[in-house]
């Protein structure tokens, strides 16, 4: 509907013939086109040295100054070059005739990460990925050297996904910084990295994280073909490849996780499922997932089984209550009355005397509200939030009650759906619930407990019509799966989970083989 | 494909926003009907509605005007009587949450069968109120009476009943599923518990009536109407009554004394009780047996027993025996001969054991039951004194 398949090929085919032109011999051209390419942009330090024993080999240092780490351009390449060749050994003279980058590269430059670099393409592109750019007269290639160093943020405590017992460490939005932490967890050779760079302009690296021999090859090969497909011009944050690459777009569920905590990653990576990391984020997606998944925290697995299965339940119950408390109220106080006792119709009646809205329209105007006030004080600094959180609570709750507007019923409907609807730890879940939620009231309001059931069966309906990466997003409660379900509704005891999800991992699917804790002999004879 | 789908999107989406079609009913469009009485005034039917005041009855406000209205209005039917109470209430009488219904007794006395269809035909009321009749008064005057504890009378009158059939036995709870099944049943006549008002009625009418202690006016259950077929024929006592529920294995909870050997009394609170009613055929005449196991614990002594010792235990359980299955025999006599119809449902006993034989006996089953002859045997077991064992009467010196 929205695709425009010509606008693609036309653009991107200029670009190539840049990438592919070679670098001439000249160093004063090379330099110069190195200034026309990026139209003399400020940040680009360009330093001219002059270098060899006897100082005749004319060079260049190029770099981004912000993104490469001037500290070490100084210490590890123009201390080398400039100090170190003129006091070498006399062995390692270096003389015009040899071949200088060896040499240069063998013995004086003290830099792990070197490449070389003879088209214009990868040069600009490891330049303003913060590399320093060596460049010699007389040479139609040069050095790119890993110098990469600019300020980021550090890894600190994530914020939107907290836990009472568990790591606290957050991914960043330094990719390198994300596949450490992931790679800190996990030091497992087959815990393979592939690197993709996506987006014509931002030019934004993307990493694949799978551990081979767990995950399984065609999600793989399936999720490298969706990346393949991507032309686009600039990727600023996994939303966007969520976007492209998940496997319905017509739906209010998400059919790919993202999270900002290593630990949750390293346990997926464990259960066979793939990690899309992308440069400037430390949202890290996870494909592919199932429903269930979005009710799991990373807490349940670290807490004993007993009190996260009974943690779960509770979130399945807040999740029944976030889709439906609303709905639930309408329906049964304007088709069903009969259904409630006595005592409590005539209670719930007496609050609504002399209100002059219809329940729906009652329920519609304070969850709107609420959904009003909850965007406020996100977009807010904390503390003018809290704040709006006061006069919201204040004005809806009591001021509204009191001027007859809304039945206090209606106001303890709606804050316990707005409190159960925080409590799913993947808040894009919680959205699609409260998407859902209005439909719900609306068939309430309309066909009473009739339509809520209407509602619940389409989509239940649409739930299992889902995939994502080819695996049934419903699984496994549908296809039921035996030995899944202990970690599904329940949590079992870490020994009881021996096998991974057969959905996922498919051909390696035994996770452990520990033994139930057995209780010492007893030595002492009682 | 795909603009067909989109279509079926909107029609969907426009489908919220067409609210308020169908049987939809706010909360506030509601008068809530608690009771029900009915009455007959000439061949027309007089209905009255006993329906809530919500805002009276809830909340912390409150207090001006009385916590329950009555809706009266005549008519050849009971539905148009109802509908035409909308011409003084501003709302539609909503029956789902009746607690009772009363029937007036000259009401009884021709007949309820046509009273009842209404309430079991009509989808919207749940058929776990209690009816009940009034005993020589009008229904309407059993809804006019305000009460204390319970501010809406007709639920008041709903757990007065439940808690003294529970507790004290000689009333029966009744909803309209059993008292139906009791009509259609051939073996079986039903009976219905009395409702009498005690005291000033006319003060009982106004909020005076709960602003004094003790109320001037109150409402009593006493005795239970016996019906034939529909027709209600006669009362039992209130200790007939009691007769009538161990039959009917329906004592959950009950006090009865026994008069000592030396004078003096001595109370007894059932705890359980579990009656088998049996029939037999002998000769094709039938015969009842009635084995009632109970147990009871002493609730009160006012006279000289050592309860320390077993023999005196076994006596007091004898006593007991002997004396309900004393009342137990007059009641089944007294039914036997002044009504002459079998409201114990020892028709549907001899129908479950000789359903052959039944088919002969049922033509002239109430003949039959006249006659018929009951065995009663009643065993109480004693497990526990209470707090004290001897009563302090013992020790103390005259």
């Amino acid at each position: 509907m929205f695709k425009n398949p010509s606008l693609g090929n036309s653009d991107s085919s200029k670009e190539p013939e840049q990438t592919k032109v070679p670098l001439t011999i000249n160093l004063q051209e090379n330099l110069q086109h190195i200034n026309n390419s990026l139209g003399n942009s400020s940040d680009i330090v360009i330093r001219e040295i002059q270098i060899g024993s006897e100082r005749q080999i004319k060079a260049a240092i190029i770099f981004t100054d912000g993104l490469a780490d001037s500290k070490s351009i100084q210490n590890f390449i123009m201390e080398s070059l400039m100090l170190n060749i003129a006091n070498a050994d006399p062995n390692h003279l270096i003389t015009s005739q040899e071949d200088i980058f060896q040499v240069l590269k063998d013995h004086f430059l003290t830099a792990g990460d070197i490449k070389d670099v003879t088209e214009w393409g990868p040069l600009l592109t490891s330049l303003l990925s913060g590399d320093a750019i060596l460049l010699l007269e007389g040479y139609s290639k040069g050095f790119s050297i890993g110098m990469r160093g600019w300020k980021d943020r550090g890894v600190t405590e994530t914020t939107t996904e907290t836990v009472i017992r568990g790591p606290k460490e957050g991914f960043t939005e330094s990719l390198r910084t994300n596949t450490a932490l992931i790679r800190r967890k996990i030091k497992d050779p087959n815990l393979w990295l592939e690197t993709k760079e996506i987006g014509r302009v931002t030019k934004t690296d993307v990493a694949i994280m799978y551990i081979k021999g767990i995950v399984s090859d065609d999600i793989v090969k399936e999720v490298h073909a969706r990346l393949d497909r991507i032309n686009i011009d600039g990727i600023l944050e996994s939303g966007y490849i969520e976007e492209l690459i998940h496997d319905e777009t017509y739906t209010p569920f998400p059919t790919i996780y993202h999270t900002e905590r290593p630990d949750i990653i390293a346990a997926d990576l464990l259960e066979g499922k793939v990690a899309i990391l992308v440069d400037g984020t430390p949202m890290v997606l996870v494909v592919p997932i199932v429903l269930i998944s979005f009710f799991q925290a990373a807490e349940d697995y670290y807490q004993r089984a007993d009190i996260s299965t009974l943690i779960r339940i509770l979130r399945f119950i807040s999740v029944f209550i976030s889709l439906l408390g609303p709905a639930l109220y309408i329906a049964i106080t304007t088709f069903h009355q009969e259904m409630l006792p006595t005592q409590l119709l005539i209670n719930l009646a007496a609050q609504r005397e002399g209100v002059p809205f219809p329940a729906f329209i009652e329920a519609l105007m304070m969850e709107v509200s609420f959904e009003i006030l909850r965007e406020a004080s996100l977009r807010l600094p904390k503390a003018i939030a809290q704040s709006i959180s006061i006069v919201g609570t204040l004005v809806i709750g009591s001021a509204a009650v009191e001027a007859g507007f809304i039945s206090a019923a209606m106001v303890i409907v709606v804050a316990i759906t707005a409190i159960s609807s925080f409590v799913l730890p993947a808040y894009n879940m919680a959205m699609t619930i409260r998407m859902l939620r209005f439909l719900m009231m609306g068939l309430a309001a309309s066909f009473g407990l009739y339509g809520i059931i209407i509602g619940v069966i389409a989509i239940v309906l649409h739930l299992c019509s889902l995939r994502s990466f080819g695996v049934p997003y419903m699984s496994p409660l549908a296809p039921f799966i035996l030995e899944d379900q202990k970690d599904t509704l329940f949590r079992m005891p870490r020994w009881a989970m021996f096998s991974r999800p057969r959905m996922i991992s498919k051909n390696n699917i035994i996770r452990e083989q520990s033994t139930p804790p057995e209780k010492p002999q007893d030595n002492t004879g009682g | 494909m795909k603009r067909k789908g989109l279509l079926l999107c909107i029609f969907i989406i426009l489908l919220i926003f067409v609210t308020g079609c169908w049987n939809r009913r706010e909360l506030n469009d509601l008068a809530i009907a608690v009771g029900i009485a009915i009455d007959k005034s000439g061949n027309q039917y007089k209905v009255s509605a006993q329906v809530v005041e919500p805002g009276e009855v809830s909340g912390k406000k409150g207090g001006s005007v009385a916590p329950v209205t009555l809706y009266q209005a005549t008519g050849d039917t009971i539905l148009e009587a109802l509908r035409q109470m909308t011409t003084i209430s501003p709302r539609k009488i909503y029956l789902a949450h009746i607690r009772i219904l009363v029937l007036s007794e000259s009401l009884a006395r021709e007949g309820i069968r046509d009273s009842l269809d209404l309430m079991s035909r009509e989808p919207e009321t749940r058929n776990d109120y209690f009816i009940v009749v009034a005993k020589q008064a009008t229904a309407e005057d059993m809804l006019k009476i305000l009460t204390n504890l319970e501010k809406v009378p007709s639920i008041r009158l709903f757990s007065t009943l439940e808690t003294s059939a529970k507790q004290w036995a000689p009333t029966t709870t009744v909803n309209l599923d059993k008292l139906i099944s009791e009509l259609v049943s051939e073996g079986r006549h039903p009976v219905l518990t009395g409702l009498n008002v005690i005291g000033d009625k006319k003060i009982g009418e106004s909020k005076k009536n709960v602003e004094t202690v003790p109320s001037p006016a109150d409402m009593q259950y006493s005795g239970l109407a016996v019906f034939r077929k529909d027709k209600l024929i006669g009362w039992l006592s209130d200790e007939e009554g009691k007769a009538y529920n161990y039959i009917d294995n329906n004592i959950k909870s009950t006090v009865g004394h026994v008069n000592c050997p030396d004078g003096g009394k001595l109370s007894l609170k059932v705890i359980r009780s579990n009656t088998k009613v049996k029939g037999s055929l002998r000769d094709e005449h039938p015969r009842i047996t009635i084995e009632v196991q109970s147990e009871a614990n002493v609730g009160e002594v006012q006279c000289h027993l050592d309860l320390t010792k077993t023999e005196t235990i076994a006596e007091v359980e004898k006593l007991a025996d002997r004396k309900t299955e004393e009342f137990i025999e007059k009641t089944i006599k007294k039914v036997q001969q002044e009504y002459k119809i079998d409201i114990f449902g020892f028709g549907e006993v001899i129908r479950r054991s000789y359903p052959k034989a039944w088919k002969k006996l049922k033509k002239n089953w109430d003949q039959t039951f006249v006659n018929i002859p009951v065995n009663v045997k009643v065993t109480h077991k004693i497990p526990y004194l209470g707090k004290i064992s001897n009563s302090f009467l013992e020790d103390m010196k005259e």
